[in-house]
């Protein structure tokens, strides 16, 4: 067992016993050697469920707007879950007070598909040892370097640390550097136009509407969605390019200043669609022409959600 | 009856059953496999190991598919648009899904005329899965990696050659002139299909299931067990024997189309008046497991899941049916 | 192979305003071919619905709300509550609109020859039962059956739906009608009281008698145990059951309590058979 993992299933007993929360949100091991799953621990007896480690591939703050209001909820957060946790705070859909955030600094997140893609679909065993990750196929053993295996989002992440954490267990990692994140947003808007709507128009060709990457996502949480309003459509209900097209554009703009980069969005995706490189690009201009970054602070708002009552704007008043 | 075919000898087979139908296999897509109508034969990928991403039902219920075109009020059905067709290298988990729907679409008082269109104009010619997958689990669900109810043709693969095991007449016109399998050839399919069957694991036992969900209804198996669900649609759009539809009325096209729905869905069930049955991620939940493992049961005497695993390998959180149904089995009310 | 997702094609005769909040309406609809209208006609009883579609808002399923002896049309009371709906509530006398049915069971009245009705019904889902009343109603029906009892609640008199209709069955002496409001109101001068009450009050016999409940769910809670009182089994209380619907012939999966489907298994439902149905709805 690695020591993060112990540290947390220490701390989950010790909130759980004194009190201090109702359940804590973590990880267990899963079914899937390469998965783990997410975990709702509400007995101190069950912290020795807990695990952490590179498979743990969701983004935990997606749980937060899900559970019942009046609970005290412990959660595991990594870099990315607490700066979804400073959103949803600021967009007042969960009470902080609430929650207690046990921060831990993240190395990053194995995506088991860049793994199965090199040994195939029968993985019997995984477990990281440092820098590696050593997996066990019916063929044998496999040997990867962590860093060559990590999931997209996480190999740009800016900030691995976590903020606004009640306790951080772990020590903190250094800062991302901007300009390796910023990098392929810079190259993909530099492909010639053709080349740009080709490459979205392949990946919006897959979607089959099932919409993980809506759940999936912390920040997607409208009762209703806005392709789900029937009353009238609208958004075109078909697996036509029109329909699908329109749901990740519409999706991506709704984002704007307000996704934290965590990626969980394409890990859940079951058609590997990646689609992240829209947000990021708002994610880009939120920064370039705002100034703005999400969970940077505890209380700004997005720039885009953010308006006073002697706005010059007249929809406002 | 049994004929054998060389490895080498199947594109030119392909080819030739291309002359008079449109011809689907697995094709390679990035990462993963799709069924996909072949322009040429060597397209056809048969070594696919885990079973498609995207589930082959779609070739008899598509995601999207047109019912009706309008014009002036007056409806013009489509069901006839469909010509004869092959589907090969099909498993059997996913050609059982196709026998369990015939339940719902072509029984009882109203038969679905697309549905049935499409099953008549297809002759499936299914292959056998010599090595079925760690998240397979057709063994415990009343089906094997070699069932061939429902196949018109079972491939089974034998080393340089394919062992044809036609069974019925719709097969007979795809490989009638092929010659005969050898007493040997015929030996050694035997022993391939029994090593795949004998090594493949049964996570859970479904022996008293359904009365087991039935006494389960309303404890606190499901409020507990639905926790990590984030009630996307991946399951069940992935699944082949997931069939909920919608009916829309795409205006703007003139057309009144069907798209697959899902009971993962909040708006599935919420009705007009706001109403809404299944209110919670945990009714969701149950149906859509109790539909498969204990009203399909109900109805059709028949598990209504193959065991092909797509659920358990895409789910998002990990949230895998065997272990659903192993935790029912144990579950003890406290 | 019949397409029985195809509709038909219908024309407005007659709509008719029936409640005084303008919420509800009837529309009477005939049949633009002879051979629609013979079909419909062949299949068609009391308690069974029809999928009413207008091209660009959707397909929506209702009841059918008059007897097939009261003329070679069939009539709908709709409620204005969504996007079908309120287009329908702006159609005319005249207007085109199309139709698939009859679907669903209905009540099996020819079950219940020789014996007592009694029927209870409040409000809005009062709809398939006037169209079980009127068929009973019919000469050569009526003497097939013994008492026919009608117990209708509204919140006030102006939501009694088919309110001609029911004035002449005061006239009658082959129906014993009880029409309740749930506060007084001048000039008002039957029964005052919820369903439940009024039902106990009225004590209909038990023996040799059928009864159908429609209402809305609470009317339906309470009125249970009163029929219960009365010595009702489960076996003799019918009720029809609503949930969200598309292709009304059991294929969709949507309406499913437990592994009945009721588009295709009801809309009509004993308390017998529904106590055996995981509770889903």
């Amino acid at each position: 067992m690695n020591q993060l993992t112990f540290a947390i299933r220490q701390e989950a007993a010790r909130i759980l016993e004194e009190n201090v929360v109702d359940v804590v949100i973590g990880f267990e091991v899963g079914t899937l050697p390469l998965k783990a799953q997410p975990a709702f621990i509400t007995r101190k007896e069950e912290a020795e469920k807990l695990v952490y480690n590179g498979f743990c591939q969701n983004n935990l703050a997606a749980y937060l707007t899900r559970r019942p209001k009046e609970e005290r909820i412990g959660i595991i957060c990594r870099g990315c879950e607490s700066r979804a946790v400073r959103a949803l705070v600021i967009e007042h859909q969960h009470d902080r007070d609430k929650l207690y955030l046990i921060g831990v600094p993240c190395t990053g997140i194995i995506d088991w598909r860049k793994i199965e893609r090199e040994v195939g679909e029968n993985t019997l065993q995984a477990v990281e040892e440092g820098d590696e990750v050593i997996v066990t196929t019916r063929d044998g053993e496999h040997r990867f370097q962590r860093v060559d295996v990590l999931h997209d989002s996480c190999k740009r992440c800016l900030h691995p640390n976590p903020v606004g954490a009640d306790i951080v267990l772990g020590d903190p990692l250094p800062e991302g550097d901007p300009e390796r994140a910023w990098a392929p947003v810079l190259e993909f808007e530099a492909l010639p136009p053709e080349e740009r709507y080709a490459y979205f128009v392949q990946e919006a060709e897959r979607c089959i509407r099932c919409y993980a990457c809506r759940e999936a996502c912390p920040m997607c949480y409208c009762t209703e969605c806005f392709v789900d309003h029937t009353t009238p459509r609208w958004a075109e209900s078909m697996i036509t390019p029109s329909g699908t097209q329109a749901w990740h554009i519409i999706r991506a703009f709704h984002q704007t200043g307000r996704c934290v980069s965590c990626g969980a969005c394409e890990r859940a995706c079951p058609m590997d669609i990646k689609m992240t490189y829209l947000v990021d690009k708002l994610s880009y201009d939120m920064v370039q022409q705002y100034g703005f970054e999400v969970g940077a602070s505890d209380e700004e708002q997005p720039p885009f959600a953010a308006f006073t009552l002697d706005d010059r704007n007249r929809f406002v008043r | 009856m049994y004929k054998v075919l060389p490895k080498t000898d199947l594109p030119k087979l392909i080819g030739r059953w291309m002359e008079q139908a449109t011809v689907y296999a697995p094709v390679r897509q990035g990462d993963f496999t799709k069924f996909e109508p072949l322009s040429d034969p060597a397209q056809a990928d048969l070594y696919y190991a885990a079973n498609t991403r995207y589930p082959p039902k779609s070739l008899f219920l598509p995601q999207s598919e047109v019912m009706f075109r309008v014009k002036d009020g007056e409806f013009e059905s489509t069901e006839d648009e469909v010509s004869s067709r092959v589907i090969l290298g099909i498993h059997s988990c996913d050609t059982r899904a196709l026998q369990l729907l015939d339940g719902v679409f072509l029984t009882g008082d109203y038969q679905d005329p697309y549905w049935a269109k499409k099953r008549e104009q297809t002759t499936l010619v299914v292959l056998g899965c010599a090595d079925p997958c760690e998240t397979c689990f057709c063994t415990s669900v009343g089906s094997g990696p070699f069932d061939k109810r429902g196949a018109d043709v079972m491939l089974i693969d034998i080393g340089d050659e394919y062992v044809a095991d036609v069974r019925n007449e719709k097969g007979q016109a795809l490989f009638g002139h092929l010659p005969d399998a050898s007493r040997k050839q015929i030996d050694k399919s035997r022993q391939v299909q029994a090593a795949a069957a004998a090594g493949m694991k049964k996570p859970f036992e479904t022996e008293g299931i359904k009365d087991k969900l039935y006494s389960l209804f309303d404890s606190d198996f499901w409020p507990k067990i639905q926790q990590s669900c984030l009630g996307c649609g991946a399951c069940t759009f992935l699944c082949p024997t997931c069939y909920c539809f919608d009916i829309v009325d795409e205006a703007q096209r003139n057309e009144r189309v069907r798209n697959w729905d899902t009971c993962m869905f909040r708006i599935y069930s919420q009705e007009a008046s706001g109403h809404n049955p299944r209110p919670t991620n945990t009714e969701r939940v149950r149906q859509r497991i109790m539909h498969k493992y204990a009203y399909f049961v109900e109805l059709y005497d028949e598990i209504g899941c193959t065991g092909c695993g797509r659920c358990v390998r895409y789910c998002p959180v990990d949230l895998d049916i065997r272990q659903i149904i192993r935790s029912a089995q144990a579950w003890e009310e406290s | 192979m019949h397409n029985p997702y195809k509709p038909i094609p219908m024309r407005i005769a007659r709509t008719v305003v029936e409640t005084d909040d303008q919420s509800l309406k009837s529309f009477e609809l005939v049949f633009e071919r002879e051979a629609d209208r013979e079909k419909f006609f062949a299949k068609y009883r009391p308690g069974q619905f029809c999928q009413l579609s207008i091209f660009g808002k959707g397909e929506a399923p209702f009841g059918v709300a008059s007897a097939a002896w009261e003329g070679d049309f069939v009539r709908f009371t709709i409620n204005k509550i969504g996007v079908f709906t309120r287009a329908i509530h702006k159609m005319k006398s005249g207007d085109a609109i199309s139709m698939r049915g009859p679907l669903g069971n209905g009540f099996p009245i020819e079950d219940w020859k020789g014996s007592n009705i009694l029927i209870i019904g409040g409000g809005y889902a009062f709809t398939t039962l006037f169209a079980l009343a009127q068929h009973l109603l019919a000469p050569e029906i009526r003497s097939q059956y013994n008492d026919l009892t009608v117990i209708y609640g509204a919140r006030e008199p102006g939501l009694f739906l088919y309110k001609e209709e029911i004035e002449t069955w005061y006239k009658r002496d082959d129906i014993n009608l009880y029409q309740a409001i749930d506060r007084p109101v001048e000039g008002w001068s039957h029964f005052v009281g919820y369903v439940p009450t009024v039902t106990k009050e009225i004590a209909p016999s038990a023996e040799n008698t059928v009864s159908f409940v429609c209402g809305p769910p609470v009317m339906i809670k309470f009125t249970l145990p009163v029929l219960d009182e009365l010595g009702f089994p489960p076996e003799r209380i019918y009720t029809s059951l609503e949930k969200r619907m598309k292709c009304g012939i059991g294929k969709c999966g949507r309406c499913n309590v437990g592994h009945k489907y009721i588009c295709k298994d009801g809309p009509v439902f004993t308390f017998a058979e529904l106590r055996e149905l995981p509770a889903d709805l």
